[in-house]
């Protein structure tokens, strides 16, 4: 978690928005519904359109282009809206308006919501790795060791061998999670091939020793198994198991 | 050649030949890609190349500029010269059954005719018939002139045999200087389509609001066409805001002042003249039409406020005058943005 600068109160008309670069790349809209600040990120995820553009009634914003809509304090999808809005934790102080950016496991599907201890010392297993466009992250046959949190780019799945390998998908959201099958018994191999679409950051965890924390945790445990069989089951039915 | 199409959701397979786009190609096959104009503006239907070769039939396109990552193209301008592998970020489904599948036509130029000034109206009979909905567009290419245009219907039957459409003088524009300049009767056109979403049906059981500026009358006049033809107006009300900017740009009044005659119980039309008071002939000519001064949403805003209720909104104009309506129907009349349809195609 890092608090991060955005900007002045006074940079934030009253009942209206902006945006502002948090600096890193990172764009940030803040929206005021009169006494409250909101923050979320300022491009809409459809097609590039600054929100800032669009509209806002207190609580929904609209994307002007496609009517997308997202309830502003959670950032989750309303009507016509194929994906959530990243939102970020706001702090004022005094006349300047912080945001909290989170790690990539605190937004993730799998370890949301699970207690903040059992969570602090799964980050503490994380190591942070960067790759360059096209770097490889493991192939087919390789050691499934470690699995692996999506911070920021793009991880393409190639599956099968040498000239006949196919694209089964792709990962485009922070805190999505792949190589799981490091969190699965008798699964010791890789069955694809994961490189890096555009330059990315991940998280790189320990399988084995991950297990063992939840292990000492049963409830956060039983949730995180929950949905690692949803995402086991999500993935039988897409293209990319056929 | 054989497409394969990654969706966010799943994945498709369908065929294209040579020189065919592949956004064509796939919509003919009943899968709903993205897009918006058909055209080359939008960037809505931006893909990725996975494998293959892809020609792309118009570098220039101005939609180029959404394109972001190696290997994105615009299927909407892209052929494949081989098999290939493509990837989209949507959700993508196959069409609804019943809905008018889209394909390539031929037609020929008929009865063009200066509305205006600055609009021309003017007919397309086709080698074969067509369906399409009310509201929807085609693209069109002319002969001589690269690329396709978006232009949406005005009239509306089942098995059309004849297309109807209305154009806005564009200087500058290839297929608008091409309808302007020169004698175009009788020119051969080729169309794809029907294309677009902002599609009245009568099953859908609600009111209708249609704000239009200038030629984005069109759709309207095919909503209304269906509407009327079905007695739609017997039951449910009809609000119709035409907004141009003075007397001398407006059109198509006679044929609207016949449906408000025919239903004048529930239809309303209301013109919007944005540049000129309202002069004193107007209501002597068009008895059955209110005039009105101001924006054409502003003009819409005044005379349906608390009026809202079970609407469906149609929206087509200049972008700068659908988006001011976007912003009047959901911030002050409260539509939800199912009910406010619309597509940007221009």
């Amino acid at each position: 978690m890092a608090r991060k600068f955005v900007c002045r109160r006074a940079d934030v008309p009253a009942n209206g928005m902006a945006e502002f670069d948090a600096g890193e790349g990172l764009k940030v809209l803040i929206a005021s519904s009169g006494e409250e600040y909101f923050a979320c990120q300022a491009t809409c995820p459809h097609q590039d359109v600054s929100l800032a553009e669009g509209l806002y009634d207190g609580s929904v914003l609209t994307c002007h282009q496609h009517l997308w809509q997202w309830d502003i304090r959670s950032g989750s999808p309303i009507g016509l809206a194929e994906m959530p809005l990243d939102c970020f934790k706001v702090q004022v102080d005094s006349d300047s308006i912080y945001i909290d950016t989170p790690g990539a496991l605190n937004v993730g599907e799998l370890f949301f919501g699970i207690r903040e201890g059992t969570l602090a010392q799964i980050n503490a297993l994380a190591r942070r790795e960067e790759y360059q466009q096209g770097g490889t992250l493991y192939e087919v046959g390789d050691p499934a060791d470690d699995f692996y949190v999506l911070e920021s780019g793009r991880v393409e799945f190639l599956i099968g061998r040498d000239e006949r390998t196919r694209p089964a998908g792709f990962m485009l959201r922070k805190g999505e999670v792949f190589g799981w099958a490091a969190l699965l018994e008798s699964q010791p191999v890789r069955i694809a091939k994961a490189t890096c679409f555009e330059r990315s950051t991940l998280l790189r965890i320990n399988g084995k020793r991950v297990l063992k924390v939840l292990e000492a945790d049963p409830a956060s445990g039983y949730l995180v198994m929950r949905r690692l069989s949803s995402l086991i089951a999500r993935y039988l039915a897409s293209s990319g198991a056929r | 050649m054989r497409i394969q199409l990654n969706a966010r959701n799943r994945a498709y397979q369908f065929r294209a030949t040579e020189n065919q786009r592949i956004l064509y190609a796939g919509l003919a096959a009943g899968i709903n890609l993205p897009y918006e104009c058909g055209s080359g503006t939008c960037g809505t239907c931006k893909a990725r190349l996975v494998s293959g070769e892809v020609d792309d039939l118009w570098p220039q396109a101005p939609g180029r500029k959404y394109l972001r990552q190696p290997g994105e193209f615009l299927m909407c301008q892209g052929a494949a010269r081989s098999d290939c592998s493509l990837e989209v970020a949507n959700f993508v489904y196959y069409m609804d059954a019943g809905a008018c599948l889209p394909s390539l036509g031929r037609g020929a130029v008929r009865n063009a005719r200066m509305l205006t000034r600055d609009v021309i109206g003017f007919s397309v009979a086709l080698e074969a018939p067509c369906d399409f909905d009310a509201g929807q567009f085609m693209v069109m290419q002319v002969r001589n002139v690269p690329g396709y245009r978006g232009y949406s219907m005005v009239n509306y039957e089942r098995s059309a045999r004849r297309l109807d459409f209305v154009v806005k003088k564009k200087p500058g524009g290839g297929v608008s200087e091409w309808l302007f300049n020169g004698n175009i009767e009788n020119n051969p056109v080729e169309l794809f389509g029907p294309l677009g979403t902002a599609t009245f049906f009568p099953a859908m059981a609600k009111s209708i609001l249609c704000i239009a500026g200038g030629s984005g009358i069109a759709g309207m006049m095919s909503i209304l066409e269906r509407a009327c033809q079905e007695h739609y107006f017997d039951q449910y009300s009809g609000h119709v805001f035409f907004g141009v900017r003075s007397m001398k740009d407006a059109f198509y009044l006679a044929e609207l002042s016949r449906f408000r005659i025919e239903f004048s119980r529930k239809l309303t039309v209301t013109i919007a003249l944005s540049d000129e008071d309202m002069p004193g002939d107007a209501a002597q000519r068009y008895p059955a039409l209110a005039f009105d001064k101001g924006l054409v949403h502003e003009v819409a805003a005044r005379h349906m406020k608390g009026k809202y209720h079970n609407m469906r909104a149609y929206l087509a104009g200049p972008p700068p005058a659908v988006d001011a309506a976007i912003r009047m129907l959901l911030l002050e009349a409260r539509l939800t943005t199912d009910n406010i349809r619309y597509d940007k195609f221009s």
